[in-house]
């Protein structure tokens, strides 16, 4: 497996400036617009960030970093019990980029527990990675395991 | 998808799947790791095969578990698509705001 599997990247363009994309992760009003039929949002570090997704779904956690138009970072997490993301524990990163007319927006969504059921996948990077090593001809040195 | 989520959510559950992803075991060698009575056990075992994350096979009068990783990668594939969308319907949310205000300044 590739390195970073707990982590979801994705990226799109917009046709608008950063100044007129970044309201939509921060006011209630323009995020509705896009996702959720219900937001408390106090966009600032430490401000709660919960929509209510579907009426059954909650998303929620707090903003951590609110600087417009480049970047909002915020916790989230399902408030649904049991839930494996509970608030709080996975972080949500959006970064803005001026391209001519356009914004990239980019996510990147951290700290999921996308490998809870493969633990050997780390045991297979580390052999992996020693096989590189010596099939390029050095000395992966002795083997202490997976880290 | 829900019910993978529930599955892992438990400690327990998480812990059956580390010892089963190393190697296949039956029930009751999963059960030996755990001060939990079998009954419990054999119904996180049950949640989690349910869920689609573990699957067990017969080996004469014992029943042999294993992971089934691709469970996981369902919970991967949810969020995917909950950003992808979300992400399409923020685009036409503000494009089609720039088209009102690029209308509204040529009027």
């Amino acid at each position: 497996m590739p390195a970073g599997d707990d982590v979801i990247e994705q990226e799109i363009r917009i046709a608008a400036p950063p100044e007129a994309v970044f309201p939509f992760f921060t006011d209630p009003d323009k995020m509705r617009r896009w996702k959720g039929i219900d937001h408390k949002v106090d966009a600032q570090p430490g401000g709660i960030y919960r929509v209510n997704i579907d009426g059954t779904h909650v998303a929620r956690g707090e903003y951590v970093e609110v600087s417009p138009p480049h970047r909002v970072t915020f916790t989230w997490g399902w408030e649904d019990d049991g839930n494996p993301v509970p608030p709080g524990s996975s972080t949500v990163e959006i970064t803005l980029t001026p391209d001519g007319d356009d914004t990239i927006v980019r996510l990147v969504h951290r700290g999921l527990p996308l490998q809870a059921v493969a633990p050997h996948a780390v045991g297979w990077r580390h052999y992996l990675s020693r096989l590189a090593i010596a099939g390029g001809g050095g000395d992966p040195g002795p083997d202490l395991g997976p880290a | 998808m829900d019910a993978a989520l529930r599955a892992i959510a438990e400690p327990h559950r998480r812990e059956i799947l580390r010892l089963v992803s190393e190697d296949e075991l039956a029930a009751g060698e999963i059960a030996s790791h755990f001060e939990l009575s079998r009954p419990a056990v054999s119904q996180h075992l049950r949640v989690l095969v349910e869920a689609g994350l573990l699957e067990s096979r017969r080996d004469a009068t014992r029943i042999i578990y294993r992971a089934r990783p691709e469970g996981l990668d369902e919970l991967r594939e949810y969020l995917e698509v909950f950003w992808a969308t979300g992400l399409r319907r923020l685009k036409r949310a503000v494009e089609r705001d720039m088209e009102d205000s690029e209308r509204a300044s040529r009027r």
